[in-house]
């Protein structure tokens, strides 16, 4: 492949734009971006090789720190590949509650992934905005799980704590000034010049792209994929009558409008949860199994499989991880990224696919 | 004064590609072509990119699903499953290699020609 | 004590260039370092500014058990930082390597064989005030009287 190519950019892997580090390398003749190719290696901590043999207590807490922002949704994945394995029930009040957290945590995943998108194209207003929004979120988490960030809530057959009647109230009291504040900022975001003038129309991805490198979440409904959200299929979504949010746009301005809708969507989610909360045990019993099994959930991100293989003494033999990131940065680099008008919309366009490079890795 | 920032970066991919899955994938990738995992491994380092050899196992599930339908040559080659699912041949050299394998099954029984266009195609993938 | 160094004690204290790099963690001290930007916490009216560039920094937070890719670029980013400069270890990564200090991991902590560590911030993740108050206090004993402290 001969090209013409002036000069190799690489940005990275310590740059203002990134939250984490990862070099990108382009190609350009003038400003125009002919190719990219993404350097990883920077967080490669080998999770999956430290799980294999250890038992699942033990995993379950290294399952939740793949990822620091959607640590929630890794062990609620985790857990339920487990529960899979072992035919452990869960009961009704516990499957709630974990949708509870697991839409706070995914809440708070899209306030930041557009703050980064808002602090990348220089509307540092916004981008505050937002971050301030995202701390009463994360208040609520804390509410419920005790902690803010890694919470380890969920386990084989439960949730750890109950979510107490006076935290309900308060809870909804906080969704709701949230859900206002949040109506403003998609204002501010929808009706901005400047900002569609950096976000229309840039970083196109077409249906056909998306479908090819298997891209997921966000990324892929802002392309108009229908049928790729896996709440669809999950049990506990469908009884709460979940329906996946799809534009067709597929710039970088779709991408981030999606990821506002889903915040709505989400605060309704849990509100619908809180008011029709079953009564009853938060915690089942049941013994971990051996067995072998792949189950996926829905990430923030996208789509979060699980291969795992126990021993029958719930030991983890043989594990891997596919994260939503290591479609949606591929997808990124070699298609929304490549014929890129200029290098300022090379940073806007990756972040705007929300990478997560710790995930990408492991 | 140091100005070399590059780093030898075969480790790390060989890294990725010793998970469980990527060694799966990699494996029935060397069956369909036709050549000894190492080899296309080597193939892999070399030609792509850190990103794209997390992603292969996807991109491999949705070639199996989506690329090729309707032309039994085309299937049999994998003409779009290598060059725009897994990009291990570039377009032109695919296509000279489709043409002229159509064109060979005239002549020839259908299993020659494609086995003839499978040594083409793994004689690419190795260059 | 000079009136140059009272000059620049005074500056010193009011503006903190703080810059932070992730060599290899779960990205969940990140993002509380990125917390402590938000108007609640607001790090800016301590005269901190957050921003990602070695060359003008003051304060290196640094995140993660070291990976491969880290092993020798430390080095070379803390030594591009202007004098004086101090660095700070956020979260249990970069003091023990947390949970990734295990059989068959790829990173290779403490932090403190790469580069000088002056203070540490235990946690999974420390909270944005920890953070916070870890910077307000190191900074000052590190930078004040700094060129008089010189041997």
């Amino acid at each position: 492949m001969k090209k013409t190519v002036d000069v190799s950019i690489p940005l990275g892997p310590m740059h203002p734009c990134w939250k984490e580090p990862v070099r990108i390398k382009c190609e350009t003749a003038g400003e125009r971006v002919l190719r990219a190719e993404v350097e990883l290696g920077y967080m490669k901590k080998g999770i999956e090789r430290i799980m294999r043999g250890r038992p699942w207590q033990e995993v379950m807490f290294l399952a939740e720190r793949v990822c620091g922002i959607c640590s929630v949704v890794h062990n609620m994945v985790f857990i339920e590949a487990m529960e899979k394995i072992s035919d452990i029930a869960v009961p009704p009040r516990a499957a709630y509650l974990r949708v509870v957290a697991n839409e706070l945590d995914r809440v708070a995943s899209h306030i930041l992934a557009n703050f980064s998108y808002c602090y990348t194209i220089e509307h540092e207003t916004l981008a505050m905005y937002l971050l301030n929004t995202r701390e009463t979120v994360l208040d609520n988490l804390e509410r419920l799980t005790g902690s803010r960030i890694n919470t380890a809530y969920m386990i084989p057959g439960g949730v750890r704590f109950d979510l107490l009647p006076g935290d309900a109230a308060a809870m909804l009291a906080d969704l709701a000034k949230v859900e206002e504040e949040m109506k403003r900022h998609v204002r501010i975001f929808e009706t901005g010049p400047l900002i569609a003038l950096r976000s229309k129309g840039i970083g196109y991805m077409s249906r056909e792209d998306a479908i090819r490198a298997h891209t997921v979440g966000p990324t892929a409904r802002a392309s108009g994929v229908e049928d790729c959200d896996l709440r669809l299929r999950h049990p506990t979504y469908r009884a709460l009558g979940f329906t996946q949010i799809t534009r067709t746009e597929g710039d970088n301005f779709a991408r981030v409008m999606v990821r506002f809708q889903e915040v709505f969507q989400s605060i309704d989610l849990i509100r619908k949860c809180i008011e029709t909360l079953p009564d009853g045990p938060i915690r089942g019993g049941g013994f971990c199994k051996a067995g072998e099994t792949s189950y996926a959930g829905e990430a923030p991100r996208g789509e979060l499989t699980y291969a795992i293989k126990t021993d029958d003494y719930g030991r983890v033999i043989d594990i891997a991880i596919r994260t939503p990131s290591v479609m949606n940065i591929e997808a990124c680099a070699h298609e929304m990224i490549k014929d890129a008008a200029s290098i300022a919309d090379v940073t806007s366009t990756f972040i705007s696919s929300d990478p997560c490079i710790a995930c990408n890795e492991r | 004064m140091k100005f070399l920032y590059e780093k030898d970066l075969r480790q790390m991919k060989y890294t990725i590609l010793t998970s469980m899955r990527h060694d799966e994938t990699v494996r029935a990738i060397a069956a369909r072509l036709g050549m000894s995992d190492a080899k296309l491994r080597m193939v892999l380092i070399r030609r792509f990119d850190m990103s794209l050899l997390e992603n292969i196992e996807s991109r491999w599930q949705m070639g199996q699903q989506h690329a090729d339908d309707g032309d039994p040559v085309a299937a049999e080659l994998g003409c779009d499953l290598f060059t725009r699912f897994i990009p291990l041949v570039d377009r032109e050299t695919m296509q000279t290699i489709y043409s002229e394998t159509t064109a060979m099954t005239q002549e020839m029984p259908f299993e020659e020609a494609v086995a003839r266009g499978k040594e083409r195609v793994r004689e690419a993938v190795l260059s | 004590m000079s009136i140059l160094q009272k000059i620049k004690n005074t500056v010193r204290s009011r503006s903190i260039h703080v810059s932070y790099v992730d060599v290899g963690s779960c990205n969940g001290c990140d993002i509380e370092v990125l917390a402590c930007l938000a108007p609640r916490y607001d790090i800016e009216q301590y005269g901190i500014y957050v921003h990602n560039n070695p060359r003008e920094a003051d304060v290196l937070l640094v995140i993660g058990s070291v990976t491969p890719q880290w092993v020798d670029k430390l080095r070379d980013i803390w030594e591009k930082i202007p004098e004086p400069k101090v660095a700070v270890a956020i979260g249990n990564c970069p003091i023990s390597g947390c949970v990734y200090a295990r059989k068959g991991t790829l990173t290779s902590p403490p932090v403190e064989k790469y580069i000088p560590i002056a203070a540490q911030v235990p946690g999974c993740p420390p909270r944005p005030t920890e953070i916070l108050s870890a910077i307000l206090s190191v900074a000052p004993l590190i930078f004040k009287d700094y060129e008089e402290k010189q041997p």
